[in-house]
Order: C-alpha cells, then structure tokens, then sequence
C-alpha cells in the first residue's frame, strides 16, 4: 500500500492520460474536445498533490520501495521532480485549453500526449536503471515529437518536429550505445551498479572513457547545450506555443534529472570527477559556450518565441554550472540546480503564456513589432509579461534572481571564481534581450498600418498566468522553505567520491 | 566460436556506418535508416557483452536488446509520420530543403 502511495504520482498521471483519452473518445458527438483541458490540468494538479503527499509522508521509511529496486528508485529527489514536472505540466495544460480553442486546433490527443510525455519525464526523473532511462527518455520524446509537430497544415511545425526528432533519436543512440559500453565494462545496466563498479577500477579504462563521452554527449543534445542545440531554436519556432512552453519546461527539467542522476551516479570515480581528468571541465567549457552563444544570438533575433527559445538554452548553460559545481560540492549544489530547475520552470511558463496571451487567431504576436504599444492599450497582458521577462532576467525580487544568486553561490562555494564571472556577465547581456522586450511594449507604437496583436480573452490562460505569476512572487519574496525542499531533495546524493 | 572481440568490433563498425550516414546523407528517410543502423549497432553489443563469463550469464544484456527493438518500432512510426506530414506539405523529404526556420 505504501508502495503504491509513493508511486502515487506516477500512476496518477499514467490513469488519467488512458481516462482522457477515452472521454474523448466517448465525449458528445457535436463537442469532442469539451472540457479535455480542464480535465487534463485537474489530472496534473491531483500528480502535483499526490507528490506533496508523498513528500510529506517521507519515503525513507517506507521497506516496500526496494521491490521496485533498481528498475525505479523513489526518493526524495524524483518525488520533488514528479511535483516539478507536474507544475508545469499544468500550466501547459492551462495554456493548451486557451491556445488551441483560438487557434482551431484542439484535439484530444494533445492532451493526453502532454500527459503521457510526462510519465516519460517522471520515469527518466526517478529511474536507477539503464533501460528505464531509455524507456522513459523515449516515451518522453516521442511524445513532445508528436507535440511539436501537432499542426498539421503548418510546413514550420512539421519541419520543427523532423529537425527535432532526426536529432533526438541521434542522441538517443549514442547514449544507448555509451549504455551498452558501460554494461560489457562492467556488467551491470543499473546506474549504482555501474557506479560500483567504475568505483572499483578494472581492466576496462578505455572502454569506460569512450562510454563516458558517448553519454555525455547525448545528454548535453538532450538538455540543447551549444554546441548540439541546432535542434532547439527550430523546434521551440516550429511548434504550437504550448507545446513549446511544455517543451522548455517540462523535457528539459526531465533532462535535467537524467543528467544528474546518471552522472552523479555512474561517474563518481575519483579520476573521471577531477578536474584534470574528468568530466567536469568538459562540462564546464560546454557551460560556458552555451551561456555565451546563446546570449549573443538571442539579442539578435527578431522574433520573440525564438529569442525566448534561446533564452532556454542560455538558461541550461548556467544550470550546467550548477551542475559542474555539483561534482565538487555534491548535495549543496544540486539542489542550487533543482531550484533552479523551479524558478525557471515557472518563469518561463509564464513568458510563454504570456506571449500566448498576447495573440490571437491570424494575428499571432510573433516579432517585437508585434507587441510594441501593448502596454498602453492592454496593460494588464504587457505586465504580466513583463514580470515573467524581468524574473528571467534574475532582477529582484522575482523568482529568477534567487535561481541564479544560489547557482552562482554554489559555483564560488565549489572554488569556480571565473566560471561564475563568466556566468555573471552572460546574464547581465541577457537583460539586455528581455528588456528590449520591455522596451517594445511601453515604449513604443506600432508602425501606421502594420498589423497589430490584440490579445486574446481565455480563462484558462488568464489562470495559467495567475499560477505561475504568483508562484514567481512567492519564490522571489519567501523563497527559504522551496529551498529547504531542495535541499532535502538533493541530499540523496553523498558526498563527492563516496 | 567466435570470440566476443569480433562482435563489438562489429557492431562499433555498424555504429559508425550509422553515424557518418546521418551526418552526411541529407535525404530523411535515409537519415532514420542510419538511426536504425546505430541502433542494432548498440543491439549487436548488448547481445555480444552478454556472452562475456564475467556477466553472469544473467540475460540483462538479451533482454534490453529486446527492448531497444520494440522502442525502436515505435520511434520510426512517428518519425515516419512527421515525414509524411512534411511531404504533404512541402513535396520534398530531404532535409535540406527543410528551410524555413532560420535565425
């Protein structure tokens, strides 16, 4: 029973994506689609629930959990991810049910894709063993394949998802094949195995190395760091805006997890985690070309979506440096990475609901242009957007300043002086991009005759932006006790090199 | 028998027959066949690291082999999809015409 209380979260969200599928199934002739959205966010707020449940409930005590040993490992640190991927599963619910009625486009298999591509991402979040990693990276992306692709009149959206899945399924098989090498090195496909056994040394070296950097890379593509990001901006263009909020939130806090969990777990020996030998450094270089090359590109776009798509992969750069402060400072700096993982899930939600907000059906506010003025002739839009910008920014006292000021802390804990600077003035020329969105809106009119946004009126956005405003506000204001949280989600990790 | 050496020799041949495919045919349908070469690339290893006396004999390797198999039949499906809808719209199934998102 307790058992089951503890998977809880994952079997919620596995029923009520079979559910929804039959209500559409067997929904009234004339309206299919009737309330699939509202059910769909109803069924992320009970996985949400159910994993604050858990949470409290404590799973250290409960003996049942290692029958499922090493297939899935439930601890704190994949229950605060089923919560996380549950959040922002519904905010993409939200904006799903406002967006795809004002587009024409609601179908009923959008939903339950949203919901199946999250069991994906909770299985990789919580997953102790090769296969399941695979299993749950793949039911993960086929389904955000499938999102991206979801228009099916738009040549953008279907070139979006081809890029997006001929990279995906690239990365994939290099990971699988760094899986495979690892197994004849060490006989095992389960991560703590593997790990023992890397730990352990052997006649192998070789083989562990060239598995090491096959992983790696496939899950640097998986979190689109530069340079194995050419997928990103494409898919993030191409595909219906929630789905893009699903993909710049949910997927990649599901990679996320897959790559703390598989590098902190398998790649604990002394060697690979030095900084002269090892994984860190690379990681490090990787950080910092991805904050840099995306910053600079960002600045020069045009079009919002894709400057709010680089924007994503700048943000991955300073949660990988979380990430390589993780490999020397264990648990303090993964769970500067989870909260960050939260503040950026909830501020770029919201950008995107935001962006959601401010079109309509043929004329949907894509470039700057398109929103200049809007803060005068809809206030209420243009602040709301404003506040999602200004956290991503990490200005005060939003959100997205306490996400990066405990990043960069970790980082300069863990004795990485430059990397932080670099860090530090990649987010200052990041303001920049998200400010001249500010500018666009208070500061300037629309050209005589060019075609205006006017934004769109759907209580299921206004409510998505109400959820994620205020848990930006929270988060910005009181943010001790989410840290708390991550900080008892990131203890499951020991310290380095034990 | 063949010794296990040949069999990841092998399959690290497919693997990089898959690869340099991917990376440097631009007509789609040929990139997924190159996915799938990678793929029984990572299936040939699993099968063969099987066999080594130091694993026990425990069938782990078979098994995910089986798995990669059955995920692999359902990647394509959509991958197929994706290029179909593309080709309706576009006419075209190589990558390289694929253009319209740029910076």
């Amino acid at each position: 029973m307790a058992l089951a209380f503890i998977l809880s979260p994952l079997l919620v969200i596995g029923a009520g994506a079979l559910l929804l599928m039959l209500a559409e199934a067997f929904g009234p002739k004339h309206n299919r689609t009737a309330g699939l959205a509202l059910g769909c966010t109803i069924v992320f707020g009970a996985g949400f629930a159910f994993s604050v449940g858990a949470w409290l409930y404590g799973v250290e005590d409960v003996a049942e959990k290692e029958l499922i040993v090493p297939w899935l490992v439930i601890d704190r640190f994949s229950i605060f991810f089923d919560g996380l991927l549950c959040l922002g599963g519904a905010i993409a619910a939200l904006l799903a049910g406002g967006y795809l009625r004002e587009h024409e486009m609601e179908r009923g298999e959008f939903y339950s894709l949203l919901l199946f591509s999250t069991v994906g991402a909770m299985m990789v979040a919580s997953a102790g063993d090769a296969l399941i990693v695979f299993l749950g990276l793949e039911t993960m992306s086929l389904g955000a394949y499938a999102l991206t692709a979801f228009r099916r009149t738009s040549p953008r959206s279907a070139e979006g998802a081809l890029k997006y899945f001929l990279l995906g399924s690239f990365a994939a098989a290099l990971l699988l094949y760094g899986f495979a090498l690892l197994y004849g090195a060490t006989g095992h496909t389960d991560l703590a195995g593997i790990g023992e056994a890397v730990r352990a040394g052997g006649p192998h070296k070789t083989m562990i190395i060239v598995a090491l950097v096959l992983v790696l890379t496939g899950l640097v593509f998986k979190v689109s760091a530069v340079p194995f990001h050419m997928w990103a901006p494409d898919a993030y263009e191409g595909a219906p805006t929630p789905a893009t909020t699903y993909m710049a939130a949910v997927v990649k806090a599901g990679a996320f997890a897959m790559l703390l969990r598989v590098m902190l777990t398998c790649f604990t020996e002394k060697g690979l985690m030095s900084w002269s030998a090892g994984w860190p450094p690379v990681l490090a270089w990787i950080a910092v070309l991805t904050m840099t090359v995306a910053n600079l590109v960002a600045g020069q776009q045009e079009s919002v979506k894709r400057m709010l798509a680089y924007s994503s992969i700048a943000h991955a750069g300073y949660l990988l440096v979380g990430v390589v402060a993780a490999a020397r400072s264990m648990p303090e700096a993964t769970s500067s990475v989870l909260f960050y993982l939260l503040t950026y899930t909830v501020s770029t939600a919201g950008a995107f609901g935001a962006l959601i907000l401010c079109g309509r059906k043929g004329a949907e506010a894509v470039t700057y242009e398109d929103l200049a003025g809007i803060g005068r002739r809809h206030p209420a839009a243009a602040l709301a957007f404003s506040l999602f910008l200004v956290s991503l920014a990490g200005i005060p006292p939003t959100a997205g300043f306490f996400g990066k000021w405990f990043v960069f802390r970790a980082a300069m804990d863990s004795g990485f002086y430059l990397l932080t600077i670099i860090a530090f003035v990649n987010s200052v020329i990041g303001a920049y991009y998200y400010l001249r969105v500010l500018v666009f809106m208070y500061m300037r009119e629309p050209a005589a005759g060019a075609p205006v946004a006017t934004p769109m009126k759907s209580g299921y956005v206004a409510a998505a932006l109400i959820l994620s405003a205020v848990l930006v506000l929270i988060l910005g204001i009181v943010p001790s006790q989410s840290l708390d949280v991550a900080i008892k989600a990131a203890s499951i990790f020991g310290p380095p090199g034990g | 028998m063949i010794p296990v050496e040949h069999y990841v020799a092998l399959s690290a041949i497919l693997f990089t027959i898959g690869g340099v495919g991917f990376l440097v045919r631009r007509n789609v349908i040929v990139a997924l066949m190159s996915i799938e070469v990678m793929l029984n690339a990572v299936n040939v290893a699993l099968v063969a690291f099987n066999r080594l006396p130091t694993h026990n004999n425990a069938h782990t390797g078979q098994v995910f082999a089986f798995f990669i198999i059955a995920v692999a039949a359902a990647s394509v499906a959509v991958g197929l999809a994706i290029v179909l809808s593309l080709f309706r719209i576009r006419r075209t199934v190589r990558s390289d015409e694929a253009d319209l998102l740029k910076n």
